[in-house]
């Protein structure tokens, strides 16, 4: 869990989503705080399906599921099994 | 800390949130770049055509085809027909208010030699005016990110013709929608969308719009919920087809004039169709201290799509003038003279 959380961070930072130093919980809006809108948002969806190798339903392209942290890491630890 | 420029692409440490690795003397895009594969891109077109088989032919039409009736756009047209003869087309030209005259003829020129069929979207000019006044008087209104792929107005723009785009694509059940990005400008060649994902981010758009100081309460600007109610089964993709092809702008400039597209006198080396675009770099960079077309070109340079002096050059060329002076006027904005 811990592990796909930082990477999804690291994606962000490095991708200039975020300044390195913001700090950003677990359950903050990644919409509503400005990191990501709708583009962005594609390419996050792109990164996370080619880089954990999962096909995401689109009944789950939601914003529960992708406008947190933690709502990325649980779909990603539910759908790479 | 003094300026280092990475030696791969075009940033530089002055640029907000580039770092420059000293040992390695690369930006952090080009440390982490990781090219698609000649492999890679074969399946991806090959992906495409499947798609193209199975899904075309079912609605009004296959393929709605943004064309701006610059280079890229005219090309990736022409390019598409010739692939793949048997797509029915709708190629859609927003037409903002600056959109250049030399433009329409491109792009009308285009379609009858592709056998696409032409729409030109357009709105009250004094309603465009507003939207990008409102966008060029923004500060920090857009993530990030978005601030460093464009300028806020071609950020609104941009995000306006997707809107509107998939608007049609739903109307006219049409699989497929269909951007000419370069490989520098979108690296993901194919999109599956989905009827909550559409609404998710109109709504989203909706709230950018809001944060601009624009209500649009007429949907002129944002997909119409309406429509978004009558997604069918399917809801459309986007497809980058032209990031998967061999790219050159030398080619692709030599492939649309032998065509008949004419090449425009406008005196805007980022540009060939929107006269709105050097006032929204001057914008921009007054606002944030960099050329908005910076990450762009860095992306078509480490891709190798342009080379690094090349890129350099357009982004230390002036802009122009009187077209910076043409635009604020017509939006009614102040320009500091420098
Ligand atoms: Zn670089």
């Amino acid at each position: 869990m811990e592990q796909i959380k930082n990477g999804i961070l690291d994606y962000l930072k490095d991708n200039s989503f975020m300044e390195r130093g913001t700090v950003l919980r677990d359950s903050d809006s990644l919409t509503q705080n400005g990191i990501i809108d709708s583009i962005g948002l594609l390419e996050l969806i792109d990164y996370i399906c080619e880089t954990y190798s999962i096909e995401i339903p689109e009944d789950m392209l939601t914003p529960e599921n992708f406008d947190s942290l933690q709502g990325i890491t649980d779909l990603i630890t539910r759908l790479a099994k | 800390m003094s300026k280092l420029a990475c030696k791969k692409c075009v940033l530089n440490s002055d640029i907000p949130g580039i770092e420059i690795n000293e040992e390695s003397g690369l930006c952090h895009f080009c440390e982490t770049y990781v090219p698609l594969s000649s492999k890679e891109r074969e399946q991806y077109l090959n992906r495409i055509e499947e798609l193209f088989k199975e899904y075309s032919g079912r609605g009004n039409y296959d393929v709605i085809f943004a064309l701006s009736g610059g280079k890229d756009s005219s090309y990736t047209l022409y390019k598409l027909k010739k692939d793949y003869p048997f797509l029915k087309v709708l190629a859609v030209q927003f037409d903002n208010g600056f959109t250049s005259d030399y433009a329409v003829v491109n792009a009308k020129k285009m379609c009858e030699i592709t056998g696409c069929d032409y729409f030109k979207l357009t709105m009250e000019t004094e309603v465009l005016y507003e939207l990008f006044r409102k966008a060029a008087e923004s500060y920090d209104a857009f993530p990030k990110f978005a601030k460093y792929r464009a300028s806020d107005i071609c950020n609104i723009c941009i995000s306006v013709i997707k809107q509107k785009l998939l608007e049609q694509a739903i109307v006219q059940n049409a699989p497929f929608v269909v951007f000419a990005f370069t490989a520098g400008q979108s690296p993901n060649p194919i999109i599956n969308l989905s009827a909550n994902f559409i609404q998710w981010s109109r709504n989203l758009f909706e709230k950018q719009l809001q944060k601009i100081g624009v209500d649009d309460r007429d949907e002129q600007f944002l997909i119409k919920n309406e429509v978004i109610k009558n997604i069918g089964e399917v809801a459309p993709s986007i497809l980058h087809p032209l990031c998967l092809w061999e790219y050159s702008e030398d080619k692709v400039i030599e492939t649309v004039m032998e065509l008949g597209w004419k090449a425009p006198d406008l005196n805007d080396s980022n540009s060939t169709n929107c006269t709105l675009n050097s006032f929204a770099c001057h914008n921009h960079l007054e606002k944030y201290g960099f050329h908005p077309y910076a990450f762009d070109i860095a992306g078509l340079v480490r891709s190798g799509e342009m080379s690094r002096e090349e890129g350099l050059e357009k982004l230390h060329q002036e802009l122009s003038q009187p077209l910076i002076e043409e635009a604020a006027e017509k939006l009614e904005i102040k320009i500091n003279h420098s």
